[in-house]
């Protein structure tokens, strides 16, 4: 094993880093101002904690993936405790981390005394913490309404201006130093990850210092949970998700060997600074999300690729780099950091000066930008919806800005409306995952003066002016059980696929269907309801399951637009011709289906309007057309339209079946 | 770590004898074929996997490239290219990737996981970008089914599926190459002293799991008549659990294929037993969890007795 020149990839790295902030000072409004330079703190703690935990459990040779499913488990954990089992807060959230010591110490027990690698114990735990969270909630519990003393954990400024859980951080980044550079036992950890069996007989206790590693991560993704749920107002199974590979990335490019026995703290806060600030940046540039993981992974490979090409050809080396932190890293450190200070503070006084005023509208000159939230930006759904809102775009002169989460991470939502009202747009128009979690962030966006818009699903009333309602859920839950009841005659089994098992709005969509089906459908029995994780394939191989187990099953409610032709096409290749699938989809998705017979009927609006009426009344929301009072607006191509309250109504939801779907294309 | 495959083909038949008293409807030959031919494509990925692992490395970035290589498969199609040929593309653009990370892995010696952890994003993101999440559609009818009859193609399916596992059980044992692997993941410094060309099998094992991930993109493609460009989430950790829970060593020189069939069986048989059984599907994911560490407790257990008597 040969020891690189640590200094050298960290110099890189501050090189890096700079480099992305001169970048982003330049395409990314409002990106170089002290209030930024915070807003990217707040979001990168969640994650930066689990990035500090996972150093030590890395330098020790070791990993733990666990670490994001832990987060979904203590928050789920927290919530009951504080809910169901009434408890004052400090006392739920004590007994959460609590949870998070137990089980970092299951993950500690099964490397340290059964000898078992950390990949495979830790990808078991991975599993299991997260199916808990699901079991106990059956992905449908969703706590919130935590007290606003807790919420400020998350959501608080110090001094009107430090993030509430900056000190949090700042003690564990504190700890961690110390634990790692300047204590026996991270000396411990860093021998054992250059050689177990060396440290053994070096009279290390190896054992103990595993078990101390991977405790602490545990600990310490109990504390992120408790933050995450504080920031977004909410618990739920599913937070965290997908949190531990970007921690493992952000320890790894700060030059934290991936096999063991070299790595520092001061690094990882490194790669993690480089991986948020790209984040924001990209954010505030309005360039999409995908370019994140695209340049991540690129520097990635890149720097480790780099500093092998420089070094000379595999040959024995001899230790000579000390690989404690010198105290010269840390003046550098600290004059970096008292210097980017200076700069920013500087600019700041500047940009007041100049601007005399919010630095809001800044770059665009008269022309109305909107900021368009989907859900998830890969989703067939939303692929569509897009196309209309980007020809009334053109159509209207808006600049529209179309971001959204690319995975499952309720927490990103926030983070791109965050990102929005630092960068300064007209209206945010939101189509919400989570109501408890993003109305905090929708309150500050109306505070700023920006217009802020719901669509496709609502946030809580008083955070929004308008909701541009296309159906209720409600209405379609009824619609769906109408559609079942008609294929069953009125009695008779039936079963649902939805997509994610604590997909919210599924959820919802279900309490619907079961309550319409209980008033007016008596004779009619739901079997199971399945999940397919938005993927055909999985709900192709749930459907030909259900086919099996429940013979007598004649109707399937897929409510998810990727797996409503999963579900023709098992029925389909069933040959029962008895059985008919009817669900929430795009009827070009479904068309083959439909014609073929198997698909009866799909639900859903015109999703290219409602598109383009979203991005039509931002901008009329901006100009001051579309307020408080008004009872209808002039909606271009889709003539006048009634508004009801707060409420601009698209219409009716619509049946696609044989006779009228081919007249549609979205 | 043979005691690892015996702890996990206990709780397989336990599970098998539960599932014949409650529901004998799973043994029915409809539903073996259905729960084969669904997680044919992953068995195929996990035999590459496994000789990845076998070598003591790890490509975490498997699901990105089926992915991208599902894509490829819509594309070539639609673009009227013949069947036979759709296939071999598809299959020598994921053996492209795997070589990429190879490249990596193995010229520039960044790690397996980091080099296939930045794979795994780059791929998947750069993939959602371009295509924006469309679909392919309006591919030739002849797609489906490689234009022969569904039974036609689903015995394609099954024997191009036999055939390479055959293949591989075979090769690992009899072939150079294959003991090779064996030898690099024991001690790669001894296999190289010993006259195997370490680097470049390495380089070819990835290229291998590359081409085996394109292969399964196609069959899996094939069983529909469109393409959904989000194929294969998840696939890495369905395949690297296969492996892990058949018993091969995660840091490379013990394990064997039939292990791997084994643990590929265990992980296919949970969702559907589930739904038989009529056990709530919120559960899932911690049985899941929960096989993996019982077998590594069991393995532990079993162990610690052999050795007592030993001693």
């Amino acid at each position: 094993m040969r020891i690189e020149n640590r200094a050298g990839s960290e110099r890189a790295l501050v090189g890096l880093i700079l480099l992305e902030i001169l970048i982003f000072a330049i395409f990314g409004p409002n990106f170089f101002t002290t209030g930024n330079a915070f807003e990217i703190v707040r979001l990168g703690v969640e994650l930066g904690l689990l990035a500090l935990a996972l150093t030590p459990v890395i330098v020790s040779g070791g990993i733990d993936l666990s670490v994001g499913s832990m987060m979904g488990l203590c928050a789920v954990a927290f919530g009951y405790l504080w809910r169901d089992a009434h408890l004052p807060v400090w006392a739920a959230g004590s007994c959460t981390l609590a949870i998070g010591l137990a089980g970092g110490a299951l993950n500690a027990i099964l490397i340290s005394r059964f000898k078992a690698a950390p990949l495979i114990v830790t990808l078991g735990t991975y599993s299991l913490f997260r199916g808990i969270a699901e079991g106990l909630t059956r992905g449908v519990d969703n706590f919130s309404q935590f007290p606003p003393s807790f919420l400020a954990l998350g959501q608080g400024y110090i001094g009107g201006i430090v993030p509430a859980q900056m000190p949090v951080f700042v003690l564990f980044t504190a700890g961690f130093y110390l634990l790692l550079h300047r204590s026996i036992y991270g000396r411990a950890m860093r021998a054992v990850g250059f050689s177990p069996s060396g440290a053994r007989w070096a009279g290390i206790p190896v054992e103990n210092r595993l078990v101390l590693a991977y405790t602490l991560s545990g600990f310490t993704a109990a504390v992120a949970s408790l933050i995450y749920v504080a920031h977004l107002g909410q618990a739920k199974s599913d937070a965290g998700t997908g949190y531990e590979l970007l921690a493992i990335t952000a320890v790894v490019l700060g030059g934290t060997a991936i096999t063991g026995g070299k790595g520092s703290i001061f690094g990882t806060l490194l790669g993690l600074c480089a991986i948020v600030i790209l984040q924001n940046g990209l954010r505030l540039a309005a360039l999409p999300a995908e370019l994140s993981g695209i340049l991540t992974s690129a520097i990635l490979v890149g720097t480790i690729a780099i500093g092998r090409l420089k070094s000379a050809p595999p040959k024995p080396e001899i230790d000579q780099a000390e690989d404690e932190v010198k105290n010269s890293q840390v003046a550098v450190l600290s004059a970096v950091i008292l210097a980017g200070a200076l700069i920013v503070a500087g600019t700041n006084v500047w940009l007041v000066r100049s601007l005399k005023g919010p630095e809001t509208k800044a770059a665009s000159g008269n022309k109305v930008v909107v900021g368009m939230l989907p859900k998830a930006k890969g989703d067939p759904y939303f692929v569509s919806c897009k196309r209309g809102a980007e020809a009334s775009a053109a159509e209207n002169g808006v600049e529209l800005i179309w971001d959204g989460p690319t995975d499952v991470d309720p927490a990103k939502q926030n983070e791109i409306v965050e990102a929005w009202i630092t960068r300064g747009v007209s209206t945010v128009a939101v189509s919400v995952v989570n109501a408890p979690g993003i109305s905090t962030v929708l309150r500050k966006a109306r505070e700023k003066g920006i217009k802020v818009l719901t669509w496709d699903a609502d946030a809580e009333p008083n955070a929004r002016d308008f909701f541009i309602n296309q159906a209720t859920p409600q209405g379609i839950g009824s619609t769906l059980a109408d559609e079942a009841a008609a294929i069953l005659g009125n009695k008779g089994d039936f079963a649902i696929v939805t997509g994610a098992l604590s997909a919210a709005n599924q959820n919802e969509w279900i309490k619907y269907i079961k309550q319409t089906v209980a008033e007016k459908y008596p004779g009619m029995n739901l079997v199971a309801i399945r999940p397919s994780d938005d993927d055909r394939d999985r709900a192709f191989a749930e459907t030909q399951t259900l086919l099996k187990v429940y013979p007598n099953m004649k109707a399937v409610i897929v409510i998810s637009a990727p797996a409503v032709p999963g579900a023709g096409e098992a029925v389909k290749q069933s040959g029962r011709k008895d059985v008919k699938v009817t669900g929430l989809s795009l009827p070009n998705l479904c068309k083959p289906y439909v014609h073929a017979g198997v698909v009866q009927s799909v639900v859903l609006w015109d999703t290219q309007n409602l598109g383009y009426l979203t991005v039509l009344a931002s901008k009329l929301a901006a100009e001051g057309t579309l307020h408080a009072g008004v009872t209808s607006i002039d909606a271009g191509k889709l003539g006048k339209l009634e508004v009801k309250g707060d409420n601009v109504l698209l219409g009716k939801p619509m049946v696609f079946n044989k006779a009228n779907i081919d007249k549609f294309d979205f | 770590m043979k005691q690892r495959a015996i702890a996990i083909g206990i709780f397989w038949v336990i599970l098998l004898t539960v599932l014949t008293l409650r529901a004998p409807g799973f043994f029915a030959g409809g539903n073996l074929r259905d729960m084969a031919l669904s997680n044919a494509p992953a068995l195929l990925v996990a035999v590459g996997m496994t000789l990845v692992i076998l070598m003591g490395e790890i490509d975490v970035s498997v699901g990105s490239q089926f992915a991208v290589a599902t894509v490829v498969a819509g594309l070539a199609a639609k673009s009227g290219l013949p069947l036979g040929l759709t296939v071999l593309v598809t299959a020598i653009a994921g053996a492209l990737l795997g070589s990429l990370n190879g490249a990596l892995i193995i010229g520039l010696r960044v790690p397996s996981i980091v080099a296939t952890l930045a794979a795994m994003a780059f791929w998947r993101e750069l993939l959602r970008w371009t295509t924006g999440g469309a679909w392919i559609q309006g591919l030739p009818a002849s797609f489906q089914w490689m234009g022969l009859s569904q039974a036609g193609g689903e015995i394609v399916i099954f024997a191009a599926t036999a055939l390479i596992f055959g293949f591989f059980a075979w090769a690992m044992r009899n072939l150079r190459a294959g003991r090779g692997i064996y030898a690099i993941g024991s001690a790669s410094e001894a296999a190289r002293l010993a006259g195997i060309p370490v680097a470049g099998l390495s380089f070819s094992v990835f290229a291998l799991l590359g081409a085996l991930t394109g292969l399964a993109a196609a069959l899996n493609a094939m069983r529909f008549s469109e393409v959904q460009p989000n194929a294969g989430a998840g696939l890495e950790l369905k395949a690297i659990s296969a492996v892990v829970i058949g018993g091969a060593s995660i840091s490379g020189g013990r394990g064997n294929l039939w292990g791997t069939l084994l643990g590929a069986a265990v992980l296919a048989v949970i969702a559907p037993s589930l739904t038989f059984l009529g056990i709530n599907a919120f559960w899932e994911k911690a049985i899941q969890g929960g096989i993996i560490l019982g077998a590594i407790v069991l393995e532990r257990a079993a162990a610690g007795k052999r050795s007592a008597r030993a001693h």
